[in-house]
């Protein structure tokens, strides 16, 4: 099968010089590897910045452990085991996509990003859900519970888990929403013949975001979530 | 690609899904099932597990030279500054009067603090 088929020819980026001469502008299509290295280096960027948040909470884990496994055991395990599953078939739709691509199936690969979308979607309004609850049961920022010094407080440890969890949860969906324009985007570039199976490069790079939000998924579920498992709640 | 190319590594993908869901089958069940005492570390070691096999094949490091001794001291570095951030707090001298190190403050004794 090959992309002629579906009417995706690609269409390059013409420049015009001051003296009128046309030239076909050499970017990151022409590049498939620099722009992938490049990538990778924007992504260690990402890594560096979850580093730190992992390593405060490392820290504060070390300082206040009960406090820690005490407000873990108050979240939902099926509703963040759900999420989990749900990022993890997204990636696989992603990839697939990625694969159908390459493999010059142009309808499949849009399918696929359309799939992965809509995975994207569902794990933004389960992540709302388990907001929304927590708002309700009074644990949110700024509401006094998570504020020291009044009869409400929680304990010290339990602030820093619960500031933690919205700041990290919330950067890390921040992400998640970045993610769909992102794809949205590719889908522009596809319906427009600048991303093709000879020039894929954008859509391998975004294929590659998409499995670093995940990657960065894998440790914050265990690290909210499963800690205070099965203590109590 | 040709189709032999594309079934192989479709398949590929399917193999890294069943592992990856396997491991987060793990890792939900090991909190009430197995080692409850050592759950932050085994969930850790589960994730670096699946983190591995994400990188190595869904994000396609597995064979880049280059990318992959990029990603490997990038890494590196993170955890040499995990290390000496994490020995350094140990000896943390400031403990005693620190705020972020208080262990359970009340409200009532908080407030007090405070006041005084």
């Amino acid at each position: 099968m090959s992309h002629e088929e579906h009417g995706h020819e690609y269409v390059p980026e013409i420049a015009t010089a001051r003296d009128g001469k046309q030239y076909e502008v050499q970017g990151w299509q022409g590049d498939f590897y620099g722009g992938k290295l490049g990538f990778w280096l924007f992504m260690l960027t990402e890594v560096m910045m979850f580093g730190a948040m992992f390593l405060t909470l490392t820290y504060y884990f070390s300082l206040h452990h009960d406090d820690f496994i005490e407000a873990s055991s108050e979240f939902s395990v099926l509703l963040g085991g759900t999420n989990t599953v749900v990022l993890l078939i997204s990636a696989l739709t992603m990839g697939l996509g990625l694969l159908k691509m390459r493999a010059g199936d142009v309808k499949g690969a849009k399918l696929m990003i359309y799939a992965t979308m809509i995975l994207a979607l569902v794990f933004l309004a389960i992540k709302g859900v388990e907001w929304t609850e927590d708002y309700h049961d009074g644990v949110f920022l700024g509401l006094p519970a998570l504020q020291a010094g009044n009869p409400d407080s929680r304990p010290l440890g339990e602030i820093l888990f619960f500031g933690m969890y919205f700041t990290m949860t919330g950067l890390h969906g921040f992400h998640i929403i970045l993610g769909i324009g992102l794809m949205l985007w590719l889908l522009k570039r596809i319906n427009a013949g600048k991303v093709t199976p000879e020039h894929h490069i954008l859509h391998f790079n975004i294929a590659l975001y998409w499995d670093l939000v995940h990657l960065i998924w894998v440790f914050v579920f265990p690290y909210f979530y499963m800690i205070g498992a099965g203590h109590g709640h | 690609m040709d189709i032999n190319t594309y079934k192989a590594q479709k398949s590929g993908y399917y193999k890294i899904l069943g592992g990856l869901l396997l491991l987060t089958a793990v890792t939900l069940i090991q909190p009430y099932m197995f080692l409850e005492n050592a759950t932050f570390g085994i969930q850790l070691m589960i994730g670096a597990v699946k983190a591995w096999l994400i990188v190595m094949y869904y994000m396609h490091l597995k064979g880049e030279t280059l990318i992959g001794w990029t990603v490997g001291f990038a890494l590196a570095l993170v955890i040499f500054f995990f290390a000496v951030v994490m020995t350094d707090v140990h000896h943390f001298q400031f403990k005693d009067i620190s705020y972020i190190s208080e262990q359970h403050v009340s409200a009532g004794e908080h407030t007090q603090h405070h006041e005084e």
